[in-house]
C-alpha cells in the first residue's frame, strides 16, 4: 500500500480504493445480509422477486393446464379456486409491485443521481427483510391452504368462509410497509441525495417515474393496511365493519381495497414506462422528445390514478353518482398516457434506432400497452362494462397492461441494465429468440382471451361450455409459449453470468448518467463525485469517451491509434 | 470538504456530505412517514364518516354511553404530553441534557396516564358488555345506561348499530392506543440515548424526529375525541 | 463541495453545512398549549350546549384548529422547508377526497330506482327483480327499549 493510500485511509474510515467493485468489495453471505449499499439490496430484491414470479408463473402454467378441456383435467374445482388466488397473490404482492422499483430502481436510482447511497441505507435493507418476513407469511398460507379469495379478498366470503385467508392477508400487510418505506426512501433521496449539477430539469425519466411511483406508495399503500387489518380484525374479533349481518357494509370493503389496488396499478405501470424511456431514448441514440411533459405526465397518471377507484365497482350496487363521476374521470387517464406514447413515437422519429433485445422489450412495451390501454376504455364505459364485468376481457386488458406492460418493461429493464449489474454481456442472439417465443406466447394467449371475454366467459370459472373450449387450448397453447420463452431466457442469463464476455461501462453507448461508472460499480457507485453539467439525453453534449462501448482496455488501445494516426 | 465534514463528526452518516443534508432528508422521511400515518388513519374515519351518516341513532346514543369526563382528562394529559414533548425537542437543541431526560420522562409518564384512563374505559365497557360488532351483549348496568342514554337524546328504542359504534369505538381508539404504547417505547429509547449523552446542540434529530410522531399521534386524538365523546 | 441539492433543500444550511435549528422560546411553547387547553374547554361546553345540526361542524372546526396549532408551531412547520407542507396538506387533501369519494356513493345509493319509478317488470306490472325500493337505511334500525325489572337490572341482551 502506498503512503498516500495509506494517508488517505486515515483521513475517512470510509475509503474505498477506486477499483473496487460492489460484488466483490466485500465476501461472504454475511456481507450480504448486513449491507447497507443499494446496489446489493436492488440485487437481493431482485433475486426474491424472480423466484416469486417463477412461483406465479408455474401457477399460471397449472391454471392454464386445467383450462385445456371443460371440467376436470388435472385437478378438482377447489384447488383451482386456490391456484389462481395465489397465481394472482403471488404476481401482484410479491412480484409486480416491487419488481421495478425495489429491484431494478433500488441498483439505478442513487447511481443515476450521482449520490452514494439512497437517503436512509438502513430503512432500504429493512424494507427487503419485512418483504422477506411477509414472503414467508404468504408461503404459509400456501400451505395452510384453502385460500380461494382471489387476490381481492372480497367480503363477505373472506370473513366467512372457512379459509386461511388470514394470513394471507397478515402478509399481504406487512408487504405494504416494505413497499412504503422504498417510496418513502425514494422520495427522500431524489429530494435530498442529488450530486453536483444535478437539478430537476436534468433527471433522468426513470427517475420521474420511480418519484411519481413513490408518491402513490407513500400515499394509497396505508390505506391497503387499514383495509387488511380491519378485515383481520373482522375474521378475529367480529367488528363487522364489513359484514352486513351486523350493519357494515361489504361495498365499502371494495372502496377501501380499491383506493389502494387502482393507484397499485400505477405503481406496477409507471415504472414500467419510466424504464421505456431510458431504452427509446439510448436506441435512438436522440434527446428524448418532450422530456417536461413526459415527466409531468407520470406525475399526472399518479394523481389521477387516486381519483378513478370506483370503476373496479360499477355492478358492485354502488351509487349511480359515483359511477358516472368515475367512469367521467378514467377517461382522463388516457390523456396522460396518449402524451407518453406520442412522445416515445416523436423520439423513434428520424432517430438512429438499433433493435438490440432491450429496445425490442421496450417497442413491444408500446404497442401492447397501447391495446391493454385502449381496451381500458371499453370497461370504463359503463354500458359496455355491464357486458364485459368479470369476463376473460377483463382479465385479458389487465394481462396486456401488468404483463404487455410492466413485465416487459422489466425485462427491457433487465436486459438494458443487466452488464451494469453483471459486468457481463449476454448472447444477443439467443436474448432474441427468447424475445421472440415471449412475444408470440404473450399475444397467442390473451388476444384469444379477449374473444372469449367478448362471448361471455366469465372470468374464474373452473368449467366452460364447449363451445369455448378452442379458444382456451389455444390461450393455453401460447401461455406454453410464453413459458419455454422465460425458460429460454432464464438459460442464457444464467450462461452470460457463467461464461458471458466482460462488458465495459457503457455497452449501448448511452448518455445516460449511469454508464459513465465502471462496468460493475464502484461500491460508493462513482470513484469520484461526479458532477454532472449536461442532460442524461444530451447525445451532442457527451463526449467521445463518455459514449464509447467497449471496455476500459479498448478505450485505451483506441486512443493510441488515434494518437499514432 | 467531505472528508473534513467526517472527520469531525460522529453522527454524520457516509453517505452524507453535511450534518444539514443528513437533517433535512431525515425530516423529509419523516414528514412522509406521517403522511402515511394519517393515510392509514384515514380509512378508520371513513368509515366512521359512512356509518354515523348512516346510522344517527346509534352514534348519539353510543356517544352518550362513553364517558365525555373521562374524554375530557385524556384530552387534556395528551396536549400537556405534546408540550413536555416540544420542551424536550428545545432542551435538546440548547444542549440541556437534564432539562432533555426529565421532559422526556415527563412526556412517558403523562402518556402512561393517558393508558390508564383507557384501561379503566375499556375495562367498563367489557363488564356491561359493550363490546365490538358480534360480540355486543350489553348486560346489567350495560342495559340501564342504555336506558337511560336513550331517553335523554330522544332516541325512541335500543339502536341495533350501537355494535357498529362500539366496534368503531374500539378499532378507532385501539390503534390509536398502540400508537401510543409505541410512542412511549420509542421515547424510552430516546431517554436512554439521552443518558448516555449522544444528542447535543449539534445534534439532535432523533429528539425532534420522535416529538414530530408523538404529536401526530397527539392530533389524532384531538380528532377522535369530539368525533367519539361528544355527539349531541 | 456544497451541492446543489443540500442548498437548496435543506434546512437553511449555512456554508459550513451544519444545521441550525429555529429554536422557540419556552413562552411560545407555554401560549400555544393554553390556547389547545383553551379550545379543549370550548368544544367540551359546545357540547354542553346544544347546536344541533351545528354540532358536528363545531366539533371539526375546533379540532381542525387545535390541529393547526399543533402542526404549525410544535412541529414547526412555520419555520420548515415548502415541500415537508406540501406532503402534510397533501396527505389531508387526499384523505379528504377519500372521504369524498366514498361518501358520494354511501349517501345516494339506490336513489335513480326511487326518482325514475324504478324498473318496472311489463308482466307483472311490479318493480323488477333487483330493483332497489329506495334509499339505504336512515337512521338505522330501533329494537325496543329493554323493560328494566324495578331494582335490579338483569336482563338479556338488548339485541332485537
Amino acid at each position: 500500500m502506498t503512503v498516500e493510500a495509506e494517508a488517505a485511509i486515515h483521513a475517512d474510515p470510509h475509503h474505498i480504493p477506486a477499483d473496487a467493485d460492489y460484488l466483490t468489495y466485500e465476501r461472504g453471505w454475511k456481507s450480504w445480509l448486513t449491507t447497507v449499499d443499494h446496489k446489493r439490496i436492488g440485487v437481493m430484491y431482485l433475486i426474491s422477486i424472480l423466484l416469486a414470479f417463477f412461483a406465479g408463473g408455474v401457477f399460471a402454467l397449472i391454471l392454464r393446464t386445467e383450462l385445456l378441456t371443460p371440467g376436470r383435467t388435472i385437478m378438482e374445482a377447489d384447488t383451482y379456486n386456490e391456484m389462481f388466488t395465489l397465481h394472482g397473490a403471488i404476481m401482484v404482492f410479491l412480484f409486480i409491485i416491487p419488481s421495478i422499483p425495489a429491484a431494478i430502481g433500488n441498483f439505478v436510482l442513487p447511481i443515476m443521481l450521482g449520490a452514494k447511497d439512497v437517503a436512509f441505507p438502513k430503512l432500504n435493507l429493512a424494507s427487503l427483510y419485512i418483504y422477506w418476513v411477509g414472503a414467508i407469511f404468504t408461503l404459509v398460507a400456501i400451505t395452510q391452504g384453502h385460500i380461494d379469495t382471489g387476490w381481492t379478498f372480497y367480503t363477505p366470503y373472506s370473513t366467512r368462509a372457512d379459509n386461511s385467508a388470514i394470513w394471507m392477508t397478515i402478509g399481504v400487510f406487512i408487504l405494504g410497509f416494505s413497499s412504503i418505506l422504498t417510496g418513502l426512501n425514494f422520495i427522500a433521496t431524489v429530494h435530498t441525495m442529488r450530486g453536483p449539477g444535478m437539478h430537476w430539469r436534468r433527471l433522468p425519466l426513470f427517475i420521474w417515474g420511480t418519484y411519481a411511483t413513490a408518491v402513490i406508495q407513500v400515499l394509497a399503500t396505508p390505506v391497503l393496511a387499514i383495509t387488511l387489518a380491519l378485515l383481520a380484525m373482522e375474521k378475529i374479533v367480529g367488528v363487522g365493519v364489513f359484514d352486513p349481518a351486523l350493519g357494515g357494509d361489504p361495498v365499502l370493503f371494495q372502496h377501501f381495497f380499491w383506493f389502494y389496488s387502482h393507484p397499485a396499478v400505477y405503481i406496477m405501470i409507471l415504472p414500467g414506462m419510466a424504464i421505456v424511456n431510458e431504452v427509446i431514448a439510448t436506441f435512438s441514440r436522440r434527446k428524448i422528445f418532450g422530456y417536461m411533459f413526459i415527466a409531468m405526465s407520470s406525475v399526472a397518471l399518479a394523481l389521477l390514478g387516486f381519483l378513478v377507484w370506483g370503476h373496479h365497482m360499477f355492478v358492485s350496487g354502488q351509487s349511480e353518482y359515483a359511477t358516472m363521476v368515475f367512469s367521467a374521470l378514467t377517461f382522463l387517464v388516457a390523456i396522460p398516457s396518449g402524451v407518453k406514447i406520442f412522445n416515445w413515437l416523436a423520439t423513434l422519429y428520424q432517430g438512429s434506432i438499433s433493435l438490440e433485445s432491450p429496445m425490442l422489450y421496450s417497442l413491444a412495451f408500446i404497442a401492447l400497452f397501447t391495446i391493454g390501454g385502449l381496451t381500458g376504455l371499453f370497461l370504463g364505459t359503463l354500458s359496455t362494462d355491464i357486458h364485459l364485468h368479470d369476463t376473460y376481457f377483463v382479465v385479458a386488458h389487465f394481462h396486456y397492461v401488468m404483463v404487455g406492460g410492466t413485465v416487459f418493461g422489466f425485462l427491457s429493464g433487465l436486459h438494458y441494465w443487466w452488464p451494469k449489474i453483471t459486468g457481463r454481456l449476454y448472447d444477443e442472439r439467443w436474448a432474441r429468440v427468447a424475445f421472440s417465443l415471449v412475444f408470440i406466447g404473450f399475444n397467442v394467449t390473451f388476444l384469444s382471451q379477449f374473444v372469449l371475454g367478448s362471448r361471455g366467459m366469465p372470468r374464474r370459472y373452473y368449467s366452460y361450455l364447449d363451445q369455448f373450449q378452442p379458444l382456451h387450448m389455444t390461450s393455453s397453447g401460447g401461455a406454453y409459449v410464453l413459458g419455454v420463452g422465460f425458460l429460454v431466457m432464464a438459460v442464457m442469463f444464467a450462461k452470460s453470468l457463467k461464461s458471458g464476455e466482460k462488458a465495459g461501462r457503457n455497452p449501448w453507448g448511452s448518455a445516460g448518467y449511469e454508464w459513465q461508472t465502471s462496468p460493475r460499480p464502484h461500491p460508493h457507485n462513482f470513484a469520484e463525485q461526479p458532477v454532472f453539467t449536461r442532460g442524461p439525453y444530451d447525445y451532442h453534449l457527451a463526449s467521445e469517451r463518455e459514449l464509447f462501448t467497449g471496455t476500459d482496455a479498448e478505450w485505451d488501445t483506441h486512443v493510441a491509434k488515434k494518437a499514432e494516426a | 470538504m467531505s472528508t473534513d465534514a467526517h472527520g469531525n463528526s460522529k453522527f454524520l452518516q457516509h453517505h452524507y456530505d453535511t450534518p444539514a443534508q443528513q437533517f433535512g432528508a431525515a425530516k423529509l422521511g419523516m414528514w412522509l412517514f406521517l403522511a402515511q400515518e394519517l393515510l392509514f388513519f384515514s380509512g378508520l374515519f371513513v368509515a366512521y364518516g359512512v356509518y354515523r351518516s348512516w346510522y344517527p341513532d346509534a352514534w348519539v346514543v353510543g356517544s352518550h354511553l362513553l364517558d365525555y369526563r373521562m374524554g375530557t382528562a385524556n384530552t387534556c394529559v395528551l396536549l400537556l404530553s405534546s408540550f413536555t414533548a416540544v420542551m424536550a425537542v428545545r432542551s435538546a437543541q440548547t444542549g440541556n441534557q437534564k432539562a432533555t431526560g426529565n421532559f422526556l420522562l415527563a412526556t412517558i409518564f403523562l402518556a402512561g396516564c393517558f393508558m390508564v384512563v383507557k384501561y379503566f374505559e375499556y375495562h367498563h365497557k367489557f363488564e356491561v358488555g359493550y363490546l365490538p360488532g358480534q360480540h355486543f351483549a350489553p348486560h346489567g348496568e350495560g342495559l340501564v345506561e342504555i336506558v337511560a342514554a336513550a331517553r335523554e337524546t330522544g332516541v325512541n328504542g335500543v339502536p341495533f348499530h350501537l355494535r357498529t359504534f362500539f366496534g368503531l369505538y374500539f378499532v378507532m381508539t385501539g390503534i390509536h392506543g398502540l400508537h401510543v404504547l409505541v410512542g412511549m417505547f420509542v421515547m424510552g429509547w430516546m431517554w436512554n440515548r439521552n443518558r448516555k449523552g449522544e444528542f447535543s446542540k449539534r445534534y439532535s434529530t432523533p429528539v425532534e424526529m420522535t416529538a414530530l410522531y408523538w404529536h401526530l399521534v397527539d392530533i389524532i386524538w384531538i380528532f377522535l375525541f369530539p368525533l367519539l365523546y361528544l355527539i349531541d | 463541495m456544497t451541492t446543489e441539492s443540500t442548498a437548496s433543500h435543506s434546512h437553511s444550511s449555512p456554508d459550513d453545512g451544519e444545521v441550525v435549528s429555529h429554536i422557540a422560546s419556552t413562552r411560545r411553547h407555554v401560549i400555544v398549549l393554553l390556547g389547545l387547553l383553551m379550545f379543549t374547554a370550548l368544544t367540551v361546553g359546545a357540547y354542553n350546549i346544544n347546536l344541533g345540526d351545528w354540532n358536528l361542524a363545531a366539533a371539526v372546526i375546533i379540532s381542525t384548529c387545535k390541529s393547526a396549532l399543533v402542526v404549525w408551531f410544535f412541529m414547526e412547520l412555520k419555520d420548515d422547508v415548502a415541500f415537508n407542507r406540501v406532503i402534510f396538506l397533501g396527505a389531508v387533501i387526499f384523505m379528504g377526497l377519500f372521504m369524498a369519494y366514498t361518501m358520494n356513493d354511501t349517501r345516494y345509493r339506490n336513489i335513480v330506482d326511487a326518482y325514475n319509478g324504478g324498473r318496472i317488470d311489463p308482466r307483472t306490472g311490479e318493480l323488477a327483480n333487483g330493483t332497489a325500493a329506495g334509499i339505504v337505511a336512515q337512521g338505522g334500525e330501533l329494537g325496543p327499549l329493554p323493560t328494566l325489572p324495578a331494582g335490579e337490572a338483569d336482563g338479556e341482551p338488548a339485541q332485537e
